[in-house]
């Protein structure tokens, strides 16, 4: 049984599903534990199939944290919230747990476990109960990003000083799976947890490294004969003793890695392959000898890596790590890729081999920091079959466990261990392959290593958070240069990227945006997430080449995005086909019914084609989805503004700058509201707000000259529109309201010359109030004002012209605006 | 005088709808003839496709009725005619009608049309110069190329005027200095 275990585990490290499915059903027909359901809904769930998960677990007892964890994942995954409420706390009618019931309960899942929870108050509207679970989660385990995340996002301000440090080692421990310590089992391992952490710390990178100490284990365990060291259990790494194996393996699986940071290697002889972070020399034999395996690096390249100092100081004893030199030595071979200088304190199987491939330059280490190859973590060990207990591993990390199979011990998939961690695309998290460590000394050193590793990680925590809280609060200019002050590895990475250039964006500054999504483009561009920005910011610059290529780009890739829609929709939006680019935000409404944004833009186009029922219910539909969207509060304005029910229109704006105080956009809607209102003062106060936050906003300036105007200070509006007319020569209204001001102050002559530099600039020809303007003036007078309209527009076409235009300027011509000034 | 010119054609109105300026709204009306050959009926006048057509099947004169369900402004209507494909069904003489209801029409426009072959424009306009408010529309199809009874239509299109989106009344921005800053999407 235990050979079959270690056999789906292994099929889903492999992302094999059929065939995990398949033995998995075989395991749970057989032995009807709860343990193989948890296996079999898991396998359900890593396929894809959550329906299938969530059926199948409802239809038997779940009373294990690990079932019900995933139940509970799976009953959100289908929208059944309140379903999976209540498996994780009771529910609303029944008595509710308390935080740390839960925690008690869950054990080192808690923290997933709160995550989830949060997730579900948040979406059924209970905003403080749902940020309460998050803080405790992130309190449990602040390598999690994603309650950091949707607390900002709620509007909570978390502090990310406090969230992302690593109070105790005891939050420590728990937060990376145990499963390294497991193995051991026999030997204390002190503390699986850190694993090897890269010391980058100073510069935050950390790579997580995900050594696969299973693989490594299992090589070990197949190279250790001897296994001098009592810290592997022979058993547990020989390939042979699936059983025992599995008890190896068994890592406290609990946690779930989400994250993925935090892996740990592998039961025993994790050896990490080298990650940035430091190694410790897995010597089982005497921690005293002293080699170091500071970095070694699976291939043989030995990555520099640009020390960031920290590990490499410390120097790694050995940390008596069986076979992670043996381990080393096979991944070395195994070239692996992103060679992770590990600091492999994991404990791998001690070989005695020393490991030739380690390169230990004490010196290296160090700086191995980011690499940021992928990290694996492999924490889990789980590898592989045997975390079936607890291993929630939500994700399919890849547990290179081969453990079980390692009987062939082929060289180097330690390397395969990597998992990617999902979030750690961005960050380097320091993974710190466990390593036993057979004496106590190095055992305390390598945990030293790993918690300086960790620090290091959590500095870059700290920064990305403050940046990103930043931005949620739309400061934007500060969330600008916080992230701008990362390193530059981890700056040049899409999610910065990504975030800076939403904040030019809220900052109307769509130039600079433009720029920065395009260099998210060029380096990752399997990126959809933050691509609907940069659409709409095409959109307002009017880019349509540009967008109709990202468009296409983006709907070939995935069609299942709603980004993508979003940007089909936009492109069609800004070539005029309303019609089309509703079909396209329909269809991303579609694909993710919990997206705002796509909501918001549908109500734009429907504002467009004039449907403004439609539009209303749309922008609701985005608030109801995310009560902090502020355009769509905008788009209500805007709305009520046009159905002329000015003090509504106020009140919604005023909703949408509380969101968004920064907005020069909204400040110069709002004043104009508020001269509607007429309420001149407030408005020019308020226009002169947004001029002072953004001072290269022309159409505040414009609407400023225009209220003042409406307030007969043709004087200051003159100079207003002067100057206006020196930052952009070319826009027709400066000119058409200059002429408006000087028709006025009866200075015809020169009110008429504006106008026809008016109706020069505007290509279309199509601003009728111009020629209105033009014809008013002359209102008293009979025929001249027709000949001199007629001099002055475009062609000559009267009315008295027979039926057929054939011209569209005819059609044009015909058509006078009846808008009044 | 005496060979009266060929009605010129008029410029593609998916021209039109790409300034901006104006904006195709027969979506939002109810459409309804006054006879059809089955198969060649509302849809086929509606469908976007110049090959298919509105056939007549009754007396004259044959009428299009275009109903909306507010009061709306119309700037253009915009006629599809082909004498070379239709000859005797092409139609030469339209009166174009407005009004509330059914009982309230007045016609304000007649085109005489002289072996069209294309679209032709028909701003409708007040008299003032501004475009119609209306709730209803109803072309009327009075005479036929040489004479025949029976009428084609290939397609029609209503345009209204497009509203200034930015706020403040003012006729719309022309760069996109300015255009950038007037909405937040």
């Amino acid at each position: 049984l235990l050979v079959l275990q270690a056999a789906i585990w292994q099929a889903l490290n492999h992302y094999a599903y059929r065939d995990a499915v398949f033995l998995a059903e075989r395991l749970y027909a057989e032995v009807h534990s709860e343990e193989a359901l948890f296996l079999l809904a898991t396998c359900y769930y890593r396929s894809g199939k959550a329906y299938k998960a969530y059926r199948l677990l409802k239809g038997h007892s779940c009373t294990t944290p690990q079932c019900k964890y995933l139940l509970a994942k799976c009953c959100v995954d289908l929208s059944k919230l309140a379903e999976g409420e209540q498996i994780l706390s009771g529910g609303v009618l029944n008595k509710q747990k308390s935080h740390d019931d839960i925690v008690m309960e869950f054990g080192d899942s808690a923290c997933f476990t709160l995550s989830l929870l949060g997730h579900v108050y948040c979406k059924t509207d209970r905003l403080a109960k749902g940020s309460e679970c998050y803080q405790k989660s992130l309190s449990l385990n602040p390598f999690l990003w994603s309650p950091f995340e949707s607390l900002c996002e709620i509007g909570e301000k978390p502090d990310p000083d406090q969230t992302f440090k690593l109070t105790s080692l005891q939050n420590f421990s728990s937060c990376l799976p145990n499963t390294c310590t497991t193995l051991v089992s026999n030997h204390s391992i002190s503390h699986r947890q850190p694993e090897t952490v890269l010391m980058e710390t100073p510069q935050d990178t950390i790579e997580l490294n995900r050594i696969n100490l299973e693989s490594s284990n299992s090589k070990y365990s197949s190279l250790n004969t001897d296994s001098s060291v009592s810290y592997i259990d022979p058993a547990v790494i020989s390939p042979d003793s699936l059983g025992s194996g599995t008890a190896m393996f068994s890592k406290p699986p609990q946690n779930k890695p989400k994250t993925g940071r935090s892996l740990l290697g592998g039961p025993a002889a994790l050896t990490p392959l080298t990650p940035s972070f430091g190694i410790l020399p897995l010597d089982t034999p005497s921690p005293g000898d002293g080699s170091y395996l500071q970095n070694y690096t699976n291939s043989s390249s030995v990555i520099d890596v640009p020390a960031t100092g920290a590990p490499s100081k410390k120097a790694v004893s050995r940390i008596s790590q069986a076979g992670t030199k043996s381990v080393f030595s096979q991944s070395g071979n195994s070239r692996e890729v992103t060679p992770i200088f590990a600091q492999t304190q994991s404990s791998g199987p001690q070989t005695s081999t020393t490991p030739q491939v380690l390169s230990p330059t004490i010196a290296a280490p160090p700086n191995a920091l980011p690499r940021r190859s992928s990290r694996l973590f492999t924490s889990d060990s789980s590898t592989t079959k045997e975390n079936s207990k607890k291993l929630k591993m939500k994700f399919p990390p890849k547990i290179p466990n081969r453990k079980t199979k390692s009987k062939t011990n082929k060289g180097g998939i330690t390397q395969p261990n990597i998992n990617d961690s999902l979030e750690i695309t961005k960050l380097d998290s320091s993974i710190i392959s466990e390593g036993k460590i057979s004496t106590v000394t190095p055992q305390i050193q390598a945990f030293t290593l790993q918690k300086a590793a960790a620090e290091g990680l959590m500095s870059l925590l700290r920064d990305m958070g403050k940046g990103y809280l930043a931005l949620c609060s739309y400061n934007c200019k500060e969330a600008i240069s916080i992230l701008s002050h990362l390193p530059s590895h981890h700056y040049n990475t899409g999610w910065v990227l990504c975030q800076i250039g939403r904040a030019y964006f809220e900052l109307a500054e769509y130039m600079q945006a433009e720029r920065i999504f395009s260099e998210v483009r060029r380096i990752e561009n399997y990126r959809v997430e933050g691509m609907e920005i940069y659409s709409t910011t095409l959109w307002h610059l009017q880019k349509d080449v540009a967008l109709s290529v990202l468009s296409k780009d983006l709907t070939d890739m995935d069609k299942n995005s709603p980004e993508a829609w979003c940007a089909a929709g936009n492109c069609f939006s800004l070539q005029r086909e309303h019609d089309i680019a509703i079909k396209f935000f329909q269809r991303a409404i579609q694909v993710d019914p919990n997206y705002a944004y796509a909501y918001t833009l549908l109500g734009h186009e429907f504002v467009l084609t004039e449907e403004l029922d439609k539009a209303l219910a749309c922008f609701r539909n985005a608030i109801r989805v995310n009560p902090r969207h502020y355009n769509a509060w905008y788009g209500l304005g805007m709305i009520y503004y046009k159905q002329e029910k000015f003090s509504l229109a106020e009140m919604h704006f005023q909703k949408a700058l509380d969101i968004n105080p920064q907005s020069s956009v909204l400040l110069c809607h709002i004043g104009v509201v508020q001269h509607a209102l007429k309420k001149s003062e407030k408005a020019l106060d308020t226009l002169n707000k947004a001029i002072n936050i953004d001072p290269k906003n022309p159409l505040c300036k414009f609407h400023r000259a225009s209220v003042l105007f409406a307030n007969e200070k043709y004087k200051s509006a003159l100079q207003e529109l002067e100057e206006l007319k020196q930052i952009v020569p070319k826009e027709s209204l400066v000119y058409f309201l200059i002429g408006k001001v000087y028709k006025k102050l009866g200075q015809t002559h020169l009110a008429l010359m504006n106008f026809s530099w008016a109706m020069d600039l505007d290509p279309k020809g199509a601003n009728n109030q111009i020629k209105e303007a033009i014809d008013k003036r002359y209102l008293p007078d009979d025929e001249e004002p027709i000949t001199q309209e007629e001099q002055i527009s475009e062609s000559g076409t009267d009315e008295s012209q027979e039926s057929s235009m054939t011209d569209a300027d005819d059609t044009q011509l015909h058509a006078v605006e009846s808008d009044e000034f | 005088m005496t060979t009266p010119n060929k009605t010129p054609p008029g410029a593609d109105p998916k021209q039109l709808e790409r300034t901006g300026t104006v904006r195709e709204i027969g979506s939002q009306a109810v459409w309804s003839l006054s006879s059809c050959k089955p198969g060649f009926g509302v849809d086929q006048l509606r469908d976007d496709n110049l090959e298919t057509y509105w056939q007549s099947d009754g007396s004259q004169p044959h009428l299009v009725n275009i109903q909306f369900r507010r009061k709306t402004t119309v700037k253009t209507l915009c006629i599809y005619a082909d004498y070379k494909s239709d000859e005797s069904y092409t139609p030469s003489k339209i009166s174009v009608r407005v009004g509330n209801n059914f009982h309230n029409l007045q016609e304000i426009r007649q085109l005489e049309l002289v072996e069209p072959s294309g679209w032709i424009h028909v701003p409708l306009t007040d008299t003032h110069k501004k475009p119609i408010r209306t709730f209803m529309i109803q072309i009327a199809v009075l005479a036929n190329h040489q004479n025949g009874r029976d009428t084609h239509m290939r397609q029609i299109k209503v345009y209204t005027p497009v509203e200034e989106s930015s706020i403040g009344k003012f006729p719309r921005c022309t760069t996109i200095d300015f255009m950038m800053y007037r909405t937040i999407r």
